[in-house]
């Protein structure tokens, strides 16, 4: 029989087994019990294992129901790609001993999302998932501590630029207005408690 | 009966309260909303919303967000008939013989059959869900956990059948959302699984982040890589009514529509989509227009448009009777009562009348007002389509990420949000339905409850499943669905069926 790979099916059989061998490697510490009573491992070995086998199956099917290849990557693509994790980790580890605010709570996360996906958005193969993800990564870090304006102002500017076509002065408009519309729905009508300005 | 009117009765006391009826008028709007503005649906809309009705009583908050699902219905064929633009999946068979009736001149009609059309069904489809309610929850309170861990396994296995694209993989994402649910303390030992030492995943996953990253932003990525093509509108409305051929033709249409929306909504996996295909399909063999067809007959349009309302009224159904979601929407739904304290399930109708039967009756409202909403003010919704998506999604992620962050004061949600982002983006690049996971991470620990209790319950003898009648049939009826998947003309025939 003549193979007839569909590269997205594979990709999908090998990420399900992967995280089924995971998470069956983590059960290891929880006592699987009996089927009479059972432990906090029982059921989760139960999934993974069924998990890993649908997995397997998806696998072998694709290698005759194709072909349907995944989109090609660019030596760019791969390129932030490994930079931008290389660098979202270096990013977390450095950050909290450059300044302490970034030590503090999930700062560290924050600070490594951010950068690491600000690294792939140069390849234009990345540039709207990774734009969109650094400016909700930039939301968070700054929304409790720089005050609801400045993280929402930050969140909307740095989202505008996955967009080609926005014109500066597009940009500014929508800003002022999400700005003025969210101050009215969540400060003014539904009352959530955050900080409107820095708080160090 | 009299027990049925006087139930009614005290749901449309519930539900003409003055916040009750202001929220489903909110409901409906934002749901005509976003049914007119493609590249978000209710399923984003709704999971954006979830952490705003933190703040509202149960029973209103449910109203409102139901109001968008069937708002989005009456929404969606606007768009679909004024300018072949389905502004959600269930409207893309509407456009096809709607737009060709609105090139002949007769959009009116076409919009005017939809609404009335969507509204006959609305009302049918609301009588049915108040007279079975009842019932079913008296038959479902006599399930043990045997029998509601195979309902639920069938409900997850009709649900795959159903999806688009291959079985094994939307089973394999199914699991993996069951997976995802076993993230936290284990409730009957304490034992933590799955969290890392991070205290914030002691509760398990967050439901919003996963629905939030997975339907919400990583919606907004692939939006914007596809570039916009948004036609201007050219076609005049006309007058708003039918001639009394249009209306002699489209009524036989409306009530097979209307039957089979309410049965194809019942189904796991089903809902409104599904729904106006099988109703085109069903037009297309059976209609006296059926010769017109493709070049806009009404049938085309009154049909689907039925079906598709009554879907998103009647997949109401198992969730309020049995606690089970048979889509994506209605496990937003379960995540809104549960972020509210209540347990979706068969008590639901005992312990929480005013939510029960006030929802009940705000459907039928809801469906008035959509009428209203719809057909005199259409003008003004087409205008909507003039505000470009790089002003939208802006907003879009302004709401999601206060949403988020609101949810527990925590930025560790809001990242949580990116890494589902992420995974949701891969998802849809490698053709993973990310809806099947959320299901899946829905029913998951209540299945894994019901499996212990049923096992401790035989102990520890697997036979149990087969032996009880109620248990025996579920497993049964999966076996078969999935076994009729596995022949080759089936799958054949429902690719097929997909594929139109």
């Amino acid at each position: 029989m003549k193979l007839n790979v569909n590269g997205k099916d594979m990709a999908s059989g090998l990420i399900l087994m992967a995280i089924a061998l995971a998470g069956l490697y983590l059960n290891l510490d929880h006592s699987l019990g009996t089927a009479r009573r059972m432990g906090p491992g029982y059921m989760p070995a139960m999934v993974f294992w069924i998990q890993a086998g649908l997995g397997a199956l998806v696998v072998f099917f694709s290698l005759m129901n194709g072909p349907d290849p995944l989109e090609r990557w660019t030596g760019l693509d791969i390129g932030t790609f490994l930079g931008g994790i290389v660098a979202g980790l270096a990013a977390f580890w450095i950050a909290p001993s450059i300044w302490g605010f970034f030590g503090q709570t999930y700062n560290a996360v924050g600070v490594g999302l951010a950068v690491g996906f600000f690294v792939m958005a140069i390849s234009a193969g990345w540039k709207m998932l990774a734009i969109i993800c650094a400016s909700v990564s930039l939301f968070g870090l700054l929304f409790e501590h720089a005050g609801f304006f400045i993280g929402l102002a930050t969140l909307i500017i740095v989202s505008c630029f996955a967009e080609p076509t926005h014109t500066k002065k597009g940009i500014v408009g929508v800003t002022a207005f999400l700005l003025a519309l969210s101050w009215w729905v969540f400060i003014y009508e539904l009352d959530i408690r955050v900080n409107l300005w820095p708080q160090f | 009966m009299d027990l049925l009117i006087s139930n009614l009765g005290h749901g449309f006391g519930v539900a003409l309260s003055f916040q009750n009826l202001a929220f489903a008028l909110l409901g409906a709007l934002i749901g005509t909303a976003i049914g007119v503005l493609p590249g978000i649906g209710p399923v984003a809309t709704i999971s954006l919303l979830l952490p705003i009705t933190f703040g509202l009583p149960a029973t209103t908050a449910i109203i409102m967000l139901a109001g968008i699902y069937y708002g989005a219905q009456y929404g969606g064929s606007t768009t679909a008939i004024l300018l072949n633009l389905p502004g959600e999946v269930s409207s893309v068979v509407t456009t096809l013989e709607g737009y060709k009736m609105a090139r002949n001149g007769r959009a009116g009609a076409a919009l005017a059959t939809a609404a009335l059309g969507s509204f006959f069904a609305g009302t049918v489809a609301t009588i049915l869900v108040a007279a079975s309610g009842p019932v079913l929850t008296q038959v479902a309170l006599s399930f043990g956990p045997a029998d509601y861990f195979s309902l639920m396994l069938l409900g997850l296995i009709i649900a795959c059948v159903l999806a688009q694209g291959s079985i094994v993989k939307a089973i394999g994402m199914v699991v993996l959302g069951v997976a995802l649910g076993l993230v936290g303390t284990d409730v009957q030992t304490g034992q933590q699984r799955f969290t890392f030492g991070i205290p914030e995943l002691s509760d398990g996953l967050g439901f919003v982040p996963i629905a939030m990253g997975m339907f919400g932003i990583a919606e907004i990525v692939l939006n914007l890589e596809r570039p916009e093509s948004r036609s201007i509108l050219s076609t005049k409305v006309g007058q708003l009514w039918l001639t009394k051929e249009e209306f002699k033709r489209s009524t036989p249409a409306v009530l097979r529509g209307t039957l089979v929306g309410s049965f194809l909504g019942l189904l796991p996996g089903g809902g409104a989509s599904l729904a106006a295909f099988g109703s085109y399909m069903m037009e297309r063999k059976m209609s006296k227009g059926r010769a017109m067809f493709g070049n806009g007959a009404i049938e085309g349009v009154a049909g689907p448009e039925a079906a598709n309302n009554a879907a998103a009224q009647t997949s109401f159904i198992p969730l309020l009777t049995l606690g089970i979601p048979s889509n994506a929407v209605m496990a937003l739904m379960v995540g809104a009562l549960i972020i509210q304290g209540i347990q979706p399930g068969p008590r639901m109708v005992e312990a929480q009348p005013d939510l029960f039967w006030g929802l009940i009756a705000s459907m039928w409202i809801g469906n008035v007002m959509l009428l209203v909403i719809n057909l005199p003010m259409i003008g003004m919704w087409v205008k909507l389509l003039s505000v470009p998506y790089r002003f939208l999604y802006p907003s879009i992620l302004v709401f999601c990420c206060i949403g988020v962050y609101s949810l527990n004061n925590n930025a560790f949600d809001v990242y949580m949000t990116v890494l589902f982002t992420v995974f949701g983006y891969i998802c849809s690049k490698l053709k993973m339905e990310p809806a099947p996971l959320l299901i899946g991470f829905v029913l998951g620990p209540m299945m894994e409850e019901h499996l212990r209790r049923a096992m401790l319950l035989s102990r520890g003898d697997w036979s149990v499943f087969v032996q009880r009648p109620i248990s025996a049939t579920m497993l049964g009826i999966a076996l078969i669905a999935l076994l009729l998947m596995a022949m080759p003309n089936i799958r054949k025939g429902k690719e097929k069926a997909m594929a139109e």
